[in-house]
């Protein structure tokens, strides 16, 4: 059954990366012809698109907004969610463990939508105004699912014998924590807090209900897409998409390291 | 103690946000004022009108639907990846991962410009004098609608299968096949019964966040194809807006859709365990 589906496994593979793909191939090309029109056969290739995306006087709003972001969900995202997952593996009751590590996906399973108008709701009751505070806690709570899950999947491999060894060698338990804990887990945690990054650059739901006036790169370019066909969209979405496969690449190979 | 900075987050920003959000949808809207109040008129509401349920039904449908191809899709390259290419499947597994976050907006956008009525297939299958006038159900319908959620939803799903299946022996599956198991039987008494809480997961991704998601419908669905997402979204941006029928909706879509969640993974667990 195995040997002789080889070239069919294959097949299926290149059928599925292709539809995966073809989207995101279709935008990167699209960014660089002369034609507005999105149709084959191309007539001819240019930067105009991207001349004219930076042209955009709301752009560097957005990708101000987007670095703050960015940073505030990988510091605060993986930080949080990196000390969560480790006082989960920590913890002796395993079921307890498992109840708490679902409960913390439950921001990646109830929709985006929900999420996003319940934190609406809520930061209306407390009067606070919409804006960069909002989405900032808004990008934090969707990434710590992915962040907590990444984290919990390097830490069950991380060998605990070699605190107790510390301990009772002397060190104190924040000796062992910076001496020994940090230097081996640090790569997944930057791992994780790249991962964060990435989220929080590519969030959009939550966002657009969060944030009033201010514009993200994502809200600016759903703006623009809600207004028609504009090629300057797939210039933007192609640099978006170059950083965002560099920060999950990144994020891959920090996380590769440690095991 | 580690546990405490993100629990009081998730306290705080989560709990605290859809407990009030499920308050509100009790209160009712007299124009732009909210009454506080005890009543379900707004489910009520919702479930009395024909529109909105059978706005909900499609809803649940795209999403069943949607689950129904990529939970297969999705199994299938798992199955490739861990137990034909074995390393290589590693890289697959990367790849597949990669498009997830390859822009979210942009890749339901490029599905527009695909299917679009001037868009790349229609004209390509005319180049090739396929077709002569252009496939209009291909976009704004839910044709469409599938076809993208599809391809958003499927690396979500293959990540839990994969790492279900790494869990499997493959000795096991070899035994089962020497002692006379016909590959449908390995699959449903062995195979699918061990990788059970990976098939959840993916079903889970696959059918929540499709009856969820609300770009998609906006962006490539048509007037035939709104979702409910559409409809809540409505109720709390732009004229008209009415919170608490919006937080009656959005428990009601959580509600309904964990419920069928629920009811089918049960139903696969009975299937594959007489």
């Amino acid at each position: 059954m195995v040997r002789g589906s080889r070239l069919w496994s294959w097949l299926f593979v290149a059928l599925v990366l292709f539809y995966l793909y073809a989207p995101i191939l279709v935008i990167v090309v699209f960014s660089f012809t002369t034609s507005p029109r999105l149709s084959l056969p191309i007539e001819g290739l240019t930067l105009d698109w991207y001349g004219r995306a930076f042209a955009d006087p709301l752009i560097p709003m957005a990708l101000k907004n987007s670095a703050i972001l960015a940073t505030i969900s990988a510091v605060g995202g993986g930080i949080a969610g990196a000390a969560f997952a480790f006082g989960l593996v920590m913890l002796r009751n395993g079921r307890l463990r498992a109840s708490l590590l679902s409960i913390s996906m439950l921001p990646a399973i109830v929709p985006l939508l929900v999420i996003g108008i319940a934190l609406a709701v809520f930061f209306s009751t407390i009067a606070l105004p919409q804006g960069l505070i909002g989405a900032a806690i808004g990008h934090v709570l969707v990434s710590l699912p992915f962040v907590i899950l990444t984290m919990n999947a390097r830490l069950e491999s991380f060998d605990f014998s070699i605190l107790e060894a510390a301990r009772d060698l002397g060190a104190t338990r924040f000796q062992a924590f910076r001496d020994i804990t940090l230097p081996l887990i640090r790569p997944s945690v930057v791992g994780a807090a790249l991962l964060a990054a990435a989220l929080s650059l590519d969030e959009f739901v939550v966002t657009w209900f969060n944030i009033g006036s201010q514009q993200t790169v994502p809200t600016l370019v759903w703006g623009l897409m809600r207004r028609g066909i504009d090629p300057s969209i797939n210039a933007i979405a192609t640099l978006l998409l170059a950083l965002l496969v560099c920060l999950v690449v990144a994020s891959n190979l920090l996380n590769r390291r440690k095991s | 103690m580690p546990l405490l900075p993100a629990g009081l987050f998730y306290a705080l920003f989560f709990g605290v946000p859809m407990l009030s959000l499920l308050v509100i949808s009790l209160w009712r809207a007299q124009g732009f004022n909210l009454i506080p109040d005890f009543t379900f008129a707004n489910y009520q509401k919702i479930i009395v009108s024909d529109l909105y349920r059978g706005v909900l039904l499609r809803t649940v449908s795209v999403g069943l639907i949607a689950a129904a191809i990529v939970v297969p899709v999705a199994f299938t390259l798992a199955y490739i990846m861990r137990f034909v290419f074995e390393r290589r499947g590693q890289l697959i597994l990367q790849l597949v991962m990669l498009s997830l976050f390859s822009g979210y907006l942009v890749r339901i956008y490029a599905w527009r410009t695909i299917l679009g009525k001037q868009g790349l297939l229609n004209s390509a299958l005319q180049w090739l004098g396929l077709i002569e006038e252009p496939l209009e159900f291909l976009i704004y319908s839910q044709v469409s609608v599938v076809i993208t959620l599809v391809g958003l939803l499927l690396p979500l799903a293959v990540l839990p299968l994969y790492s279900a299946m790494l869990n499997v022996p493959r000795d096991h599956l070899e035994a089962a096949r020497d002692l006379g198991a016909s590959p449908f039987h390995l699959l449903r008494t062995v195979l699918i019964p061990m990788v059970m809480p990976g098939v959840r997961t993916a079903f889970a991704f696959a059918f929540l966040l499709a009856a969820g998601d609300y770009v998609t419908p906006t962006l490539v669905g048509g007037t035939q194809s709104v979702m409910i997402g559409n409809i809540i979204a409505d109720q709390f941006r732009g004229t008209g807006t009415n919170w608490p029928l919006g937080a009656a909706m959005a428990f009601i879509v959580v509600g309904v859709t964990l419920l069928l969640y629920l009811a089918i993974t049960q139903l696969i667990r009975w299937v594959t365990k007489w």
